[in-house]
């Protein structure tokens, strides 16, 4: 073929062309939105097990994801810290707290983590110091996650403010982020989760940590674990427990069916738009099609030629579709204060992209029928 | 001004008979993607306020604290007992919710579901299936399920045997209500003997109940009566541990929260929003190619002496028409999705008369504004383009 004759077609009319590729680009941001808040969802899914210092999890089969974990014996964290390849056993106590704003006097669920100080359970580098673990060891004091709403009001250290009826004061920041089931976080002292807390006994633990000596495989001694356990409690990876939570939020809840709509009628909006451009610049080029006919080029020529037009328009959509999502992932970031995480993926970005190749490619099947059906004689 | 005497805007539109239909396919699927979108995020606010909109009463009493459903505060039942003793109030109901841990028989698996319960003597939640097992509820060890609960809950039908908090229930009746986020599974309802029975003595990890903290009030006024002002009133002498709301305020509150507090509303606000953009697209392609077509007549036109205003309103003309008829099997197509969706999800999709009449106005809007930027090709048109 000397002549691109794919992109000159496209070329000849540029402000059609232009339209062509702001409808393709549309399409595709709308795609990359729905599959953002998906991702997001997912991730926040993930975030806070990717957060502890943890190899292994002990959980309550009751449970439907972290936040609503049922308690079970804290005798099962020490029925399991002999096992071979067992480095460190630590409990993690969580509950909602109603926390109230100090300016508006309003007071609203906030996540609260109950560790022992003296537990690496979080990777966070504010509770690994001296400092910080002298911080929250003292009576009725919290750590503030940087990342949370900012309905809760002021984050600062030292602030002073109710929180079950108790005074609470902040004496240290982190950064966690809460995700979809907690608009917010804050960690404390064991003693302190059972003055907050309290008829809760710290004999009945939320989630148990299990940290592994470097050269043990998890899955070995995740089954190991498991095999000690009665069944009141489920043993996973840390990839296994991300997949259990991430099942949940995704498949229970209707958000994973919500979305998964949302790129299925971007999708179809998508075909009708190329499918319009293809139909258009057929219809009025039809003259020289039929002519091509006439001079003997074959069917397979010209379905050739408009399927080029189509992937084209999906190159030249998705890139400035790509910029845009971009832009809106960062404005969605800012708008949410950082609680809804949406951040581009190379998976993804590669997933839309074969989106938008086959929702171009279809509707250029679907109007090629026309070229195919072209009679030479209406060169005339 | 002329007065058009043809309908060129009609006769241009159904000139090709399958571009026509390729255009209106286009609007229907603008229309589509924003009743969509709108659906959902409909759908979830609905859901949130549909159990506090079956409630019978005119105002509804919550603790200070209780600043939407999630917040597990409870207030003195006395006050509602104070709130009786006003003029205009007839009567005030006791409204108690809890989550109890709930085994599916077949499974065996515990999922969490919300316990709504009340006296059966009150007239709480009028649903068929309550009030027509109002007697059966009093037995002890007995609930009714939601018949809209999730498919993880089991088999949801009288006679069922399970347990609930650890403790046998039976299964005496079922009603249709429906889940929303604070009873992600399903609703139960039971009478307060009941909940005592369950929930009174607890192990120390959970908070036990008794009936004298309660988590919702309900007052029904004289229907003579103001409600705002009996509120007003109300709200003035009571100890202020206690807020009053009529019913509608309380539903506006907590809609606000859902709306303004939480990424689901910005989440779909900002989907809504880009379909309606990608609709203004769609229908300019159409419009636009419709006028690039016509160029030769478009400038026949104003050679011979049409003013640009008269092509404006021709195309916009189109545009409207390319509106309304795209929107009506936009229409009937989402409401086909919707059904499906409800099945698919128990998600509440409505669609009511303001929402479609929302939507049909956006869509005019979007037609508009694309005709609008369509047009420019006309008004540039140079009358020797007729040679074009």
């Amino acid at each position: 073929m000397r002549t691109s004759l794919a992109l000159l077609n496209l070329l000849h009319e540029r402000t059609r062309l232009l339209v062509a590729i702001a409808g393709v680009a549309f399409a595709v941001i709308l795609m990359f939105m729905n599959l953002g808040f998906l991702g997001a969802l997912s991730q926040t899914a993930a975030q806070f097990y990717t957060r502890f210092n943890a190899d292994l999890f002990l959980i309550s089969p009751q449970a439907l994801e972290i936040t609503s974990a049922k308690a079970f014996p804290r005798e099962r964290l020490y029925q399991v810290a002999g096992v071979e390849g067992v480095q460190r056993v630590m409990p993690l106590y969580i509950n909602y707290l109603q926390w109230r704003n100090p300016e508006t006097s309003e007071s609203r669920a906030i996540f609260a983590f109950g560790i022992n100080p003296d537990d690496p359970a979080f990777a966070l580098p504010e509770l690994e110091s001296a400092a910080g673990k002298a911080a929250l060891r003292q009576p009725n004091v919290v750590f503030f996650d940087r990342l949370s709403r900012p309905e809760y009001g002021p984050q600062d250290i030292g602030t002073v403010t109710e929180a079950d009826r108790r005074k609470i004061t902040i004496v240290g920041q982190y950064e966690l982020g809460g995700g979809f089931s907690a608009d917010g976080t804050v960690i404390m002292s064991d003693q302190n989760f059972r003055r907050l807390f309290d008829p809760f006994p710290l004999s009945q633990i939320s989630l148990g940590l299990i940290q592994l000596s470097d050269n043990t495989n998890p899955e070995v001694a995740r089954n190991a674990v498991a095999s000690l356990l009665p069944a009141d409690v489920e043993v996973f990876t840390q990839a296994g427990i991300i997949a259990r939570d991430r099942d949940y939020w995704i498949n229970t809840t209707s958000t994973g069916f919500i979305f998964g709509m949302g790129v299925a009628v971007s999708l179809v909006v998508g075909v009708v738009i190329v499918y319009q451009i293809l139909y258009t610049d057929i219809s009025s080029h039809l003259k020289q099609y039929a002519t091509l006919k006439a001079m003997g080029y074959r069917s397979r020529f010209l379905v050739s030629t408009v399927l080029q037009e189509a992937l084209i328009l999906a190159i030249l959509g998705y890139i400035p579709g790509l910029i845009v999502a971009v832009l809106l992932y960062q404005i969605t970031l800012a708008a949410t204060s950082g609680t809804l995480p949406v951040s581009m993926t190379l998976t993804r970005m590669g997933f839309v992209l074969i989106l938008t190749v086959l929702m171009c490619g279809v509707s250029g099947l679907v109007s090629v029928n026309k070229v195919i059906q072209t009679d030479p004689a209406e060169v005339f | 001004m002329r007065s058009p005497r043809t309908p060129l805007a009609w006769l241009n539109l159904t000139y090709e008979r399958r571009r026509l239909l390729t255009a209106l396919a286009g609007v229907c699927f603008a229309v589509l993607l924003m009743f969509m979108f709108r659906g959902f995020e409909n759908a979830l606010y609905d859901s949130q306020v549909q159990l506090l909109k079956l409630l019978n009463g005119d105002a509804v009493m919550v603790n200070r604290l209780k600043s939407n459903m999630f917040v597990p505060e409870q207030f003195a039942r006395n006050r509602l007992y104070q709130a009786q003793a006003f003029e205009g109030v007839e009567a005030a109901y006791a409204f108690y919710t809890t989550t109890g841990n709930w085994k599916n028989p077949e499974t065996k698996r515990v999922r969490p579901l919300r316990i709504l319960a009340f006296n059966p003597s009150d007239p709480v939640l009028p649903l068929p299936g309550i009030l027509a097992n109002r007697e059966t509820l009093r037995l002890p060890w007995t609930a009714l399920v939601d018949v809209k609960s999730r498919p993880e809950v089991g088999p949801t039908r009288a006679g069922v045997v399970t347990e609930l908090a650890e403790q046998q229930v039976e299964l005496v009746g079922t009603y249709s209500l429906g889940t929303d986020f604070a009873s992600a599974n399903g609703n139960i309802v039971m009478s307060d003997q009941n909940f005592l029975r369950y929930f009174a003595n607890l192990g120390p990890e959970e908070d036990s109940r008794t009936l004298n903290t309660v988590d919702i009030g309900l007052l029904v006024f004289d229907p003579e009566a103001d409600p705002d002002d009996i509120v007003a009133q109300l709200q003035s002498q009571i100890p202020n541990d206690v807020q009053i709301f009529t019913k509608a305020a309380f539903v506006e509150r907590e809609l606000d929260y859902w709306r303004n507090n939480t990424n689901i509303g910005f989440v779909f606000s900002l989907l809504t929003s880009m379909s309606f953009v990608v609709g203004i697209i769609l229908v300019y392609q159409i419009l636009y190619t419709n006028v690039a077509d016509h160029q030769a007549e478009y400038a026949t036109l104003k050679a011979m002496g049409y003013s640009n205003q008269y092509l404006l309103k021709v195309v916009l003309q189109q545009a409207l028409i390319l509106g309304v008829l795209g929107f009506l099997p936009g229409y009937f197509i989402s409401l086909v999705l919707y059904r499906m969706t409800a099945d698919a999800t128990g998600l509440l999709m409505q669609m009511t008369l303001g929402r479609g009449v929302n939507i049909l106005l956006a869509t005019v809007l979007m037609c508009l504004i694309s005709g609008a930027i369509a047009v420019r090709e006309v008004q540039a048109t140079d009358p020797a383009d007729v040679f074009g």
